[in-house]
């Protein structure tokens, strides 16, 4: 579980970029952070495995200060994926970049092997063992920087804009494998600006501006309201805007839909009727 | 560290009587100020020199930025300090700490004044090629991006349970790997890319080029030019003529 308890950041440079935000991520829960740029969003998760420290107030990870510990120690249970996978990938083949982790936090040979084979197999790239990270194409170096924080099996993996320059297929993989970990009773936490990934796959929506949460619910709570939307400058998923619409000629049609597959139904119900 | 390092060379915009000299001025400015640095190797005529050559960071009010610089060589000024205590003693050991932190000083005073594209416009009226001087005031712009992208990268490697300080020496040295590839790799990408988009907008069409500002010194940069110089002669008169009076030969008693 991780709490953050009223967290102010200030960067060097005087930027203020968290104004007392108060969080509680519990254990199994898939949270999309959203907002505009600037928001605070990336700082926000930075705090999560203790690369940056609070400047006021506290973060707790499994009852753990993280002022009070390292984050190499917080690796094993809070995995960060960058944004930018070349800002991480230097091994001279996927597979020692996989192990690279693995042998930093201290793991057997024996279970380095296993879950170098388990992760390369879970995301698709074990053709790839032996290809340089650095010649792969840019999806595909995503999903390398993915497997290298996956490995170690963290009870929180975080990924930073994990859909960008990734094509509808690979989005869609890339969804489905995240709720597969979260499914495995594990936290799976997104920074992303894509609504119609976060309203797939995510329960909760974590709305950020300036520094400060805004709004904290269900999708279909949060990415349905026009304020917050408007406030984060976000645009409503399709599916939303469709139900809006249709809301506007036909009495009590509901407005709040997100889900393709909740809008179908709905519209088969009232043709059925 | 690394990020305060770097950052305290970039230049921030302030309206002071600093900032609004020539940039062959401060140009001269640094070097005169290195040269006296050179000329001696005691403690109190560089301590004097090293007052003198914090006046144009007084007068820039950029003391913070410089501290700053000064905050991220502090290691490097540790190491000076222990090596030349070995080696010699003490006293000149001191000595050296402060020459070095008269020639930071000196070139913060520049680099934290001026403009990059005021110094290569500097360069360019110096009768420097364009390319040279368009390919300095690049790289000088992309220093601060690149301290970032340091920063980036070693909190993503962290993240993945990279330790810096763990190990002894060759552990340490091995311990960088991770970051220098990444950062290498990334640069060279860009170079490419800027490469490209230099000449998508026809970089080097045209073999003469014209400006639309010309630098031109003012009367203020005469009278600091003066004043510089004046400066520089009277230290070289000591140095060579005058021997120097016995309590700036002073040391700590060891």
């Amino acid at each position: 579980m991780i709490e953050v308890i009223n967290v102010w950041f200030t960067y060097p440079n005087g930027t203020i970029a968290l104004r007392g935000i108060s969080l509680r991520i519990r254990d199994g829960e898939s949270v999309a952070i959203m907002g505009e740029n600037g928001a605070g969003k990336t700082t926000l998760v930075k705090h999560f495995n203790g690369l940056l420290k609070p400047e006021k107030g506290v973060v707790l990870v499994d009852g753990i200060n993280t002022k009070e510990t390292s984050v190499a120690k917080l690796a094993r249970k809070v995995g960060l994926v960058f944004q930018n996978s070349d800002h991480q990938l230097f091994s001279t083949t996927v597979e020692d970049e996989v192990k690279f982790a693995l042998k930093n936090l201290g793991f057997s040979s024996e279970e380095i092997k296993e879950r170098v084979d388990w992760v390369l197999k879970f995301l698709d790239l074990e053709r790839y063992r032996e290809r340089s990270p650095l010649s792969l194409s840019g999806g595909e170096r995503k999903r390398v920087a993915l497997a290298s924080v996956l490995c170690v099996k963290p009870k929180i993996l975080i990924l930073d804009e994990p859909t960008i320059g990734q094509d509808a297929r690979q989005k869609r993989k890339l969804g489905e494998l995240l709720k597969k970990y979260q499914e495995e009773k594990n936290t799976v936490i997104v920074v992303t600006h894509d609504v119609e990934f976060a309203s797939k796959y995510f329960n909760r929506i974590v709305v950020m501006a300036r520094g400060k949460i805004i709004a904290d619910g269900p999708p279909n709570k949060v990415l349905t309201n026009p304020t917050i939307l408007e406030e984060s400058s976000l645009s409503p998923p399709q599916v939303t805007v469709l139900s809006r619409e249709i809301a506007k000629k036909i009495n009590n049609f509901p407005k709040d839909i997100v889900l393709f597959g909740e809008l179908l139904n709905e519209i088969i119900a009232r043709i059925r009727r | 560290m690394s990020y305060t390092m770097f950052s305290a060379f970039e230049f921030k915009r302030k309206d002071t009587y600093i900032h609004k000299l020539d940039p062959r001025t401060k140009m001269f400015m640094t070097i005169v100020f290195m040269t006296v640095a050179l000329l001696f190797t005691t403690i109190i005529p560089l301590l004097i020199t090293f007052i003198i050559t914090l006046i144009p960071i007084l007068l820039a009010k950029s003391v913070e930025e410089w501290l700053n610089s000064l905050k991220g060589t502090t290691i490097l000024l540790v190491f000076i300090l222990v090596i030349n205590s070995f080696i010699r003693d003490l006293n000149f050991a001191l000595a050296m700490i402060l020459r070095l932190i008269v020639l930071i000083t000196a070139f913060s005073a520049f680099f934290l004044t001026t403009h990059p594209d005021d110094l290569a416009q500097a360069l360019i009226q110096m009768k420097v090629p364009f390319d040279f001087a368009f390919a300095l005031s690049m790289a000088t712009r992309y220093v601060p991006t690149l301290a970032r992208e340091a920063q980036t990268i070693m909190d993503a490697q962290m993240s993945r349970g990279l330790e810096l300080q763990k190990g002894g020496l060759t552990q340490k040295i091995r311990n960088l790997i991770p970051l220098i590839i990444p950062l290498i790799v990334n640069s060279v990408r860009r170079a490419l890319s800027i490469a490209e988009s230099l000449e998508s907008r026809a970089f080097g069409a045209i073999k003469k080029r014209t400006y639309l500002y010309q630098l031109k010194l003012k009367k203020n940069d005469f009278i600091f030019i003066i004043f510089l110089t004046l400066y520089l002669l009277l230290m070289i008169y000591i140095k060579i003529y005058s021997p120097l009076a016995s309590w700036m030969e002073w040391k700590f008693p060891l």
